[in-house]
C-alpha cells in the first residue's frame, strides 16, 4: 500500500490525498443533503423516501439497542455508517482511495468511538459513570482500561486493515489477470464496504449503550 | 502503513464537522418531517376516533330512537286496531239497526200491500159475487118471486115502526106530494089498490100515486114518499149487501 500522497501544506500542516478525499465527501453529503432536505413534503417523493427509510432505519437499529436513546445517539453514530460507507466505497472510483485504508483516519474514528462512550457515558450517568470501571472488583480496574484501548485499537486497525487488504487485492489481481478479472473482487468489496461499516457502527453503538447502562449494571450487581 | 498526525487530527475535525452538517442537513429536517407526519397521523387516527365515537353515539342514539319509534308505532297500531274494532262495532250495530228497521219496514209494507192485495181480492170477490147474484136474480126473477117479494113488502109495512110512520106522515104534508111506486114487473090492479089504501091509512090522507115498471130493481118494488124512500127489490137488496161487505172489508 502506498503511502498517501500530500497535496498541499497549510503551513506545517500536510495536506494529504485522504483528507482531501474526505472533504470531497464531506461536500457531496453536505450538498446532497441540503438539496434532498430544502423541500420535504408530508407526501414524499422516491428520493424523500429513501432517505425517510434511512433514517427510520438507523433510529431504529440505535433503538434496538439502547431504547429510549435514539435521538441522542443518532447523529454520531448515523455519521459513522454513512460516513464509512461512503468513504469505503470510494476506494471503487479510479485515481481514489478509501479514507478508511488509511490507519490515520480509522485511528481518528476509533479515538471519537473511544471519547464519545465516555462522553455519552458521564452525560447520562453522571461522575458515577466512572464507578463502573471498579466493578465488580477494583481489582479490575487495570483489565477495564486495557480492554478499553484494545477495543479501541482493534476498531481503527479492524477498519483499516480490511479495507486496505480489499484494495491490494484489487490491485493485485489487475496488475497479474488484466482489466476485467477484478470486477468479481469490485464486487466483493462492496460487499465488504458495507459489512464493515456495520461492524464498525454496531461496535461503536454497542459501546456507546454499554456506556450509558454501565450504572444500572452496577446498581442491579449491588 | 504510516502514521500521519496531521491526517489523524484533521479527520477527527473532519468527522465533528461531518456530523453537524449531518445532523443540520440530514437527520434534524428528516425526523422533523417524520414527526409532523406521525402527528398528522396521529390527528386523523385522533380525529377518526372521535369521529368513529360520535357515529357509534350517533347509531346509539338512532338505534334507540328506532327502537323507540318501533314501539309507538305499535302502541300507535294497538289503538288504531283497538279504534278500528270498535268503530266496526258500532257500524255493525248500526247496520243491524238499519236491516232491522228496513226488514221491518219492508214487514209492514208486505203486510200492507197483502192487505191490499186481501182487500182487492175480497172487493174483486165481492164485485164478482155481487155480479155473479145479480145474474143469478135476473134469471130467478120471475112474477112469482115479485109476488113474494110483494108479501114481504106489506109484511114490512104493516111491521113499520111508529118513528117510521111518523116519517111518513111528516113527509105527506108537503102538498102536491105525489108518491112513486117502481116496481120490476108491472102490478095487477088489486095490488095497486091495496098499496094505495094502505099508504093512505099511513099518511091520513089521500095521495096520489104513480106506478112504474122499472126492470133494473130485478124484482120487488121502491116505494119513495118525498124523501123517504122504501127499498124492497133485488137491486137495492144486493146494494145494500155488498155496502156492507166492502164496508165490513174495509173496516178489516
Amino acid at each position: 500500500m502506498e503511502e498517501a500522497a500530500v497535496v498541499f501544506y497549510a503551513g506545517p500542516f500536510a495536506i494529504t490525498s485522504i483528507v482531501i478525499t474526505t472533504w470531497g465527501i464531506m461536500l457531496f453529503l453536505g450538498m446532497f443533503c441540503w438539496l434532498a432536505t430544502r423541500q420535504l413534503s408530508l407526501d414524499p417523493g422516491p428520493l424523500q423516501a429513501m432517505l425517510e427509510g434511512i433514517i427510520l432505519l438507523i433510529e431504529e437499529s440505535i433503538e434496538a439497542v439502547s431504547p429510549g436513546y435514539a435521538q441522542q445517539m443518532m447523529p454520531f453514530i448515523g455519521t459513522l455508517w454513512i460516513y464509512i460507507v461512503i468513504a469505503n466505497l470510494v476506494g471503487i472510483i479510479p485515481e481514489l482511495h478509501s479514507p478508511t485504508g488509511n490507519l490515520s483516519v480509522t485511528a481518528g474514528l476509533a479515538l471519537l468511538v473511544f471519547l464519545s462512550v465516555h462522553w455519552f457515558g458521564i452525560r447520562n450517568e453522571g461522575a458515577g459513570y466512572l464507578k463502573h470501571y471498579l466493578s465488580p472488583s477494583p481489582i479490575l480496574l487495570p483489565f477495564h482500561l486495557i480492554s478499553e484501548v484494545t477495543r479501541t485499537i482493534a476498531l481503527a486497525v479492524r477498519l483499516f486493515g480490511n479495507i486496505m487488504s480489499l484494495e491490494l487485492v484489487a490491485l493485485l489481481v489487475l496488475l497479474v489477470a488484466g482489466l476485467l478479472v477484478p470486477v468479481p473482487v469490485l464486487m466483493l468489496h462492496i460487499i465488504e464496504a458495507l459489512v464493515q461499516a456495520y461492524i464498525f457502527g454496531m461496535l461503536a453503538l454497542i459501546y456507546v449503550a454499554g456506556a450509558m447502562q454501565s450504572q444500572q449494571n452496577v446498581q442491579g450487581a449491588s | 502503513m504510516t502514521f500521519d498526525w496531521t491526517t489523524f487530527i484533521l479527520e477527527i475535525i473532519n468527522f465533528l464537522a461531518l456530523v453537524w452538517i449531518l445532523k443540520h442537513f440530514l437527520y434534524q429536517p428528516i425526523l422533523d418531517i417524520i414527526a409532523r407526519r406521525r402527528a398528522g397521523i396521529e390527528k386523523t387516527l385522533t380525529d377518526a376516533q372521535q369521529i368513529k365515537a360520535e357515529a357509534d353515539k350517533l347509531k346509539q342514539q338512532h338505534e334507540k330512537f328506532l327502537a323507540e319509534w318501533e314501539q309507538e308505532k305499535e302502541r300507535a297500531q294497538a289503538r288504531l286496531m283497538a279504534e278500528l274494532a270498535a268503530m266496526r262495532e258500532n257500524k255493525l250495530a248500526e247496520l243491524n239497526d238499519k236491516i232491522n228497521e228496513e226488514a221491518e219496514r219492508r214487514k209492514v209494507l208486505d203486510e200492507r200491500a197483502k192487505r191490499e192485495f186481501e182487500r182487492r181480492m175480497e172487493e174483486q170477490g165481492i164485485a164478482q159475487g155481487i155480479a155473479f147474484t145479480t145474474k143469478l136474480f135476473f134469471r130467478l126473477a120471475s112474477p112469482e118471486l115479485e109476488a113474494a117479494l110483494y108479501a114481504l113488502l106489506l109484511e114490512d109495512l104493516h111491521g113499520l115502526s111508529k118513528e117510521n110512520k111518523r116519517v111518513i106522515t111528516e113527509a105527506t104534508v108537503v102538498p102536491e106530494l105525489q108518491i112513486k111506486i117502481q116496481s120490476a114487473f108491472p102490478l095487477d090492479e088489486n095490488k095497486q089498490n091495496e098499496l094505495a089504501r094502505y099508504l093512505s091509512d099511513v099518511a091520513g090522507r089521500m095521495l096520489p100515486i104513480e106506478f112504474q115498471v122499472n126492470s133494473d130493481l130485478i124484482a120487488g118494488f121502491q116505494i119513495a114518499i118525498g124523501s123517504w124512500i122504501l127499498h124492497a127489490n133485488l137491486r137495492d137488496e144486493l146494494k145494500f149487501f155488498s155496502g156492507s161487505l166492502q164496508h165490513a172489508t174495509a173496516g178489516s
